[in-house]
């Protein structure tokens, strides 16, 4: 290994190209599938069939889409079944984690740290494994393949949340609480008009994780929904791939529109959600 | 999850608790009232939703049930099967092999994009934006897209090199061809804490080696790759965890196959421990062994999930002697 080249040289020029190129490599790799699943949405089954993959649409088509959406597969369904699940579970996942998370880093009560040691455990059971008795839960309660069956499980916030929220709400300076308090609020005027208000950023940031989380859910609905009354988007996008083997142009308009909303809420609140990543490690 | 209240915990220290003794009896009483009626949703959810399933599983583990007749009790009748069932057993060695490609080859390409990503260069930022998209998107349709792109004859890869490959379907090339996939989800994430962690080392101690005559790759062996340890440790155990509980890839690309039929069964060359559970419970209707699959998977990632609170709590800041 040489030493390192004196500053200013061509040399070192030369590596930042390198670089560049590698990062470039690396670009284009990952946003290869996305393109191709966007231009062969965009692109007609006929001219698919002819020119095989990677052609390139021409002319542009809204054939794919409007199939899926008018053609039976009831994916304008599928998509209002996924937008609702995720507003459902967004407003309440928030309200009922910070009503948790308020309780747990500003009032004192009897059984505080035995819950929030409860609570903290809960973070360790994966999902999977919740699976089969959440099922046999809901075929109990006679809400298979309902609404409420899709959301009820997840309804009342996650440990996870009320967890990343306490810690934000112990940061909150205690003398703007007391000096309300002095002032005879009650702890859902503070919760509300002060701690609420100073968390925004924590706020938005589960917000987010809670809209990505959701939106790609498929496990869950895959097991507790059947047919296309409650399908979410993710299930109707396996089960058209699983009846349309190699009809790929419409295959590829389903992917499309599971993928496209959602990098696009990402690439506007791009700051926000890298640094959320890192912030929580994500879920 | 551990290692997050290291970097969430607020730089202020402790608030002085308030003293029991000060607070005036009836007001502590309102205050318990009002804590447990703001925690009772979620304490509710907790109960319903998360207690209770876990001792349905465990309950469902001990009896015979088929979905249809009355459960039956089973004594440790299922854990016998389940740990002499073929199918199960290579649903572990499967994962353990995705383990051991995924993990490494991920943790490689992290550190190397991350080290090209500190290196102050314009539009870094912008790069890192984008090898984290896959990240965010959906498996399932992320996994469609990919089964596309390597399906045998009318897929992209395919077409490209003019040749039909099974990358899917031949034995030898479907685990292989699954676990890059999952690498290529993985890697931006990856990425991100590798970032972090390397801006996080003092700059004064990466130019004090550099004043030692150290070069760029002394400079990353020697002292960013030792200093990264507990990001890298976060990292390991996370992906470790997120592999053992892989399934929305699997299901898009492969549904635990190609299938191989042997004396002990048929056994699947991409059936992930999830996928296994996933199936006998809901295509074989085994629910009592479905049940032992959720105990055992939950036993290990219980003990990771230990083993790494432990380190943390031994180590949480950068290890500068």
């Amino acid at each position: 290994m040489l030493p390192a080249a004196a500053p200013g040289t061509p040399r070192r020029a030369l590596k930042a190209v390198a670089v560049y190129v590698v990062l470039l490599v690396g670009a284009a790799l990952t946003l290869l599938p996305f393109v191709f699943s966007v231009t062969t949405a965009f692109t007609s089954p006929t001219q698919f069939a002819r020119e095989g993959a990677a052609s390139v649409p021409n002319p542009v088509t809204l054939v794919n889409i409007g199939e899926l959406f008018a053609g039976g597969h009831s994916f304008g369904r599928a998509l209002g079944v996924t937008v609702a699940m995720t507003v459902v579970l967004l407003v309440g996942q928030l309200c009922f984690s910070i009503m948790a998370a308020y309780a747990f880093a500003r009032i004192e009560f009897p059984g505080r740290s035995i819950l929030f040691w409860a609570y903290l455990s809960g973070l360790m059971v994966p999902p999977v494994v919740l699976v089969v008795p959440l099922y046999l839960m809901m075929v109990e309660l006679g809400l298979r393949n309902t609404f409420w069956g899709l959301v009820l499980p997840f309804l009342f916030g996650s440990p996870y949340a009320i967890f990343l929220l306490r810690e934000y709400f112990r940061t909150i300076p205690r003398d703007l609480v007391d000096a309300a308090r002095i002032d005879g609020a009650g702890h859902f005027r503070i919760m509300t008009g002060i701690v609420v208000p100073l968390s925004r950023p924590i706020i938005v940031t589960l917000a987010l994780i809670t809209v990505v989380t959701q939106w790609n859910s498929f496990l869950w609905p895959l097991v507790v929904t059947t047919g296309e009354t409650w399908g979410v988007i993710t299930v109707a996008t396996a089960s058209l791939q699983s009846q349309y083997t190699s009809n790929w142009t419409l295959v590829m308009a389903a992917t499309t529109i599971a993928l496209v909303p959602l990098a696009v809420v990402f690439l506007i609140f791009q700051k926000h959600i890298v640094r959320s990543i890192t912030i929580t490690g994500f879920k | 999850m551990p290692g997050v209240s290291d970097t969430v915990k607020p730089a202020v220290s402790r608030q002085p608790r308030m003293r029991p003794s000060r607070v005036p009896g009836r007001r502590r009483r309102r205050d318990t009232t009002t804590a447990y009626t703001l925690l009772a949703p979620s304490l509710f959810g907790f109960a319903a939703f998360l207690l209770f399933p876990i001792l349905v599983v465990v309950w469902l583990s001990f009896h015979h049930w088929d979905l249809l007749s009355t459960p039956t009790w089973a004594g440790a009748d299922n854990y016998g099967t389940v740990l002499g069932d073929a199918a199960f057993l290579n649903s572990l060695a499967v994962t353990a092999v995705f383990v051991c490609l995924v993990i490494p080859v991920q943790t490689a390409f992290g550190l190397v994009a991350a080290s090209f990503l500190t290196r102050g260069l314009p539009c870094s930022a912008v790069f890192r934006v984008i090898y984290v998209l896959p990240w965010i998107s959906a498996p399932l349709a992320l996994g469609i897209v990919w089964k596309w792109i390597l399906a045998p004859t009318n897929g992209l890869l395919n077409t490209l090199i003019g040749e039909r490959v099974e990358w899917l379907t031949s034995p030898a090339l479907a685990l292989p061809s699954v676990a890059a996939v999952v690498v290529w989800t993985n890697v931006g994430y990856v990425t991100l804490f590798f970032v972090a962690g390397m801006l996080g080392i003092p700059q004064h101690i990466i130019d004090a080696a550099r004043i030692d005559g150290a070069g760029p790759i002394a400079l990353f062996w020697r002292i960013k790759l030792p200093l990264l340890r507990p990001t890298m440790f976060f990292v390991l155990v996370t992906s470790v965890i997120s592999v053992f509980q892989l399934f929305d890839q699997i299901y898009a690309l492969t549904k635990g196959g190609p299938h191989a039929v042997t004396d002990s069964g048929t056994l699947g060359y991409t059936d992930v421990v999830a996928m296994r559970l996933y199936t006998e419970a809901f295509s074989t209707f085994n629910v009592g062994k479905a049940g032992v699959i959720a105990v055992i998977l939950l036993g290990l990632l219980v003990l990771i999930t230990l083993a790494q609170q432990l380190y943390f709590r031994k180590r949480t800041t950068y290890d500068l002697s």
